[in-house]
């Protein structure tokens, strides 16, 4: 299938030199002190508190950063993102949980990263899974490394580790990641720059250390175009562009050839309100031109897929996250982010885990397309029919397509008559969403670690908690 | 005479022109206009109308934005003048604006510092990554009547906890109020950890900051 594109070549060209001349000319607002003597060591200048960067240094480091990036899960099954597949994984980082039984919605706690993780890991169309929910009963300097902790026993799917700030929290994220096998193995780290063009001392610190572990690596950074990016979409991609490279840059100086996931965050800003707009159609067109200049570098991408800004499971979730995947998954997205995602990225429902799910399967047919050789056409077949039963139901053509998935079946989607849907009970999507995701809840069981792993998180966890939390 | 400029005030902050707005505030010196009536006949007037818009969806915050820097721009003019003349405009309160430690994000924190500079408050912005101490310490050397703090992250919005529980240790509320905001705040958040007033966006801080220092009507 030919990939949807928006941008010519020479599009991608002019985003390439103006990221460029963004690195080189405006540079990024940069202080701490062992990540800039790394960068000055390499051609680097700075001036007040700002690093710019030479372009023979941005276009080298792309050159050698590692451009597929494998991630095993504990349960032995390897993911490798570039291998031209495309995957899906979920939201990370949610605040809320919206229970769509009772239209509320709670902030969410330890167990619903537990509940979520177990939830996702028997989901088929859930490649990976990232920490869900930011837990509210956790203190904030450990939030990140207790939603990693809680996540690792509740599946065997490959784990992406949870977005991290600082380099301690990296460090302690390694380290449980050893409990289950090598580091560079079976787990991956991302963190977010601030949009515009501008890194933390601590996260400066944190990206040598992830570089330094040999993690492979995804710079978040999520630029809203209007307010922390230009209005433009293609101005904010090569701002965004601009702040993933500074970081890959690092990066690849502390260890050439890391393997680096492109990501793509950029939202339009809601000018009438200053939020980000996860919703609108402009995510879909911006997460596509970011696939294009990843996949012009040779990274794999991952973007926004499954968005919205709805609050409850409705007809504008509906369209907002089925647009929003269709068009990065056409334009050859690798991975794509946001199962069970609602409400911007602040919430999280299980329902939606499981609607997800299935619009996931609806996104890999469209990106499968359909042939038009020989055989598919079925010239043949046609005359046959045509001399026989008129219609082509006793076909073996008919079986061997079927067979072959050119109709996508679906479990949660109705196309029953109204007299047999009526009869099984009046049940919309969502409430069968709903009920599958109370039953798998119910039901599924995921192999528990050994009792020594356990007790070996919880060491690096009390390890954490007394090197990180503040004295109250 | 007089009120044609005051409209013409008005609207140079509505449509945000800085150039406008500071032109229209020398012109007023020179046409010996008292600077307080400028301000409060004219330029307000623009402030207000463009805040009330945007509280409607009406207006986008880009224009807010603008209308605030207009406003600033006005009054940079006009308030040496005033002092001048002997007098100043009356400040609706004292205010002290962070955004709390670990987190380094603020638009949303500046533009309510804008906002309520242009409606009258005199604000101390202290910028990104601020802990509890400098905070609080800041507010008692300038005598504020409020503390404003903003987190964008769920990791960061329990530091205005920490700020609140130090307050409170040295007995400095009621005397000092405490307003919050930030993407991840709700009005849950704003009663668990007791802070005495929060909003969505810029407009509505500038509304309850004049609740909180008992100045609503104004």
């Amino acid at each position: 299938m030919e990939k949807l594109k928006f941008l010519s070549d020479d599009d991608v060209k002019r985003i390439h030199n103006a990221t460029l001349r963004i690195l080189n000319e405006v540079g990024y607002v940069w202080t701490h002190k062992q990540s800039l003597e790394i960068l000055t060591g390499a051609g680097c200048k700075v001036k007040g508190n700002r690093v710019y960067f030479p372009p023979e240094l941005v276009e080298d480091s792309i050159q050698k950063a590692g451009k597929r990036t494998a991630i095993r899960g504990r349960g032995g099954v390897t993911k490798t993102l570039g291998d031209g597949n495309l995957y899906f994984h979920n939201l990370g980082g949610a605040r809320d949980i919206y229970d769509a039984k009772t239209g509320g919605h709670r902030i969410a706690e330890l167990q619903d990263v537990r509940d979520s993780t177990r939830l996702l890991d028997a989901l088929e169309n859930c490649n990976t899974i990232t920490p869900f929910f930011t837990p509210q009963d956790v203190p904030g300097e450990l939030m990140s490394l207790a939603m990693y902790r809680h996540a690792l026993p509740f599946t065997t799917k490959p784990l992406q580790g949870p977005g991290v700030q600082y380099g301690p929290e990296t460090k302690f994220a390694v380290q449980m990641a050893e409990v289950i096998g090598n580091p560079k193995e079976v787990l991956t780290l991302a963190l977010s720059p601030v949009s515009p063009l501008t890194i933390p001392d601590h996260e400066a610190e944190a990206v040598i250390e992830i570089a330094r572990a040999g993690v492979a690596f995804g710079a978040l950074p999520c630029p809203t175009a209007g307010a922390t990016g230009p209005m433009t979409i293609s101005g904010s991609i090569a701002q965004q562009n601009a702040e993933t490279l500074a970081v890959v840059i690092l990066a690849q100086l502390v260890n050439p050839g890391l393997p680096i996931i492109y990501c793509g965050r950029l939202a339009m800003m809601e000018p009438r309100l200053g939020s980000s707009v996860w919703g609108g159609v402009e995510l879909a067109l911006a997460s596509a031109g970011t696939i294009q200049i990843g996949h012009h570098y040779g990274f794999p991408v991952n973007v926004y897929g499954f968005s919205t800004n709805a609050h409850v499971l409705d007809a504008q979730d509906g369209f907002e996250r089925g647009l929003n995947a269709a068009i990065p998954a056409l334009a050859g997205a690798d991975e794509l982010s946001g199962i069970g995602e609602m409400e911007a990225g602040v919430m999280g429902s299980y329902a939606q885990m499981v609607l997800d799910n299935e619009l996931a399967d609806s996104i890999q047919r469209l990106r499968r397309g359909f042939s038009a050789d020989e055989d598919a056409l079925g010239v043949d077949v046609i005359a046959a029919i045509m001399d026989g039963s008129r219609n082509f139901l006793g076909q073996k053509h008919t079986m061997k397509y079927l067979k072959a998935g050119e109709v996508q079946l679906t479990k949660l989607a109705e196309r029953n008559s109204w007299e047999t849907w009526e009869r099984k009970g009046k049940q919309g999507m969502v409430e069968r969403a709903v009920d599958e995701a109370e039953r798998i809840l119910r039901e599924h069981q995921v192999e528990p670690l050994e009792p020594q792993q356990e007790k070996e998180l919880d060491t690096i966890m009390a390890a954490a908690e007394k090197e990180l939390v503040k004295k109250r | 005479m007089s009120e044609e400029l005051y409209k013409e005030m008005a609207q140079s902050i509505i449509d945000g022109d800085s150039d406008i707005s500071t032109e229209l505030a020398k012109k007023s010196i020179e046409l010996n206009m008292h600077p307080l009536d400028s301000i409060t006949k004219g330029f307000v007037i623009g402030v207000n109308y463009i805040g009330d818009q945007f509280g409607k969806g009406e207006a986008f915050l880009p224009e807010l934005v603008m209308a605030g820097e207009a406003m600033k721009a006005a009054v940079a003019v006009l308030e040496p003048e005033l002092i001048k003349l002997g007098g100043a405009r009356e400040m609706m309160g004292r205010v002290v604006l962070a955004t709390v430690e670990g987190d380094i994000h603020e638009i949303g924190k500046t533009l309510v510092g804008t906002m309520l500079s242009a409606s009258g408050f005199e604000v101390v912005d202290l910028g990104v990554d601020q802990p509890a101490d400098k905070i609080i310490g800041k507010a008692l050397e300038i005598n504020a009547d409020l503390i404003g703090m903003s987190a964008l992250l769920t990791t960061t919005m329990v530091r205005q906890r920490e700020v609140i529980e130090e307050l409170d240790k040295e007995g400095l509320r009621p005397r000092i109020k405490v307003m919050v905001g930030g993407a991840p705040i709700t009005r849950d958040w704003v009663t668990k950890i007791k802070a005495d007033g929060y909003s969505e966006d810029a407009i509505g801080a500038v509304k309850i900051a004049k609740e909180l220092v008992g100045k609503a009507d104004q």
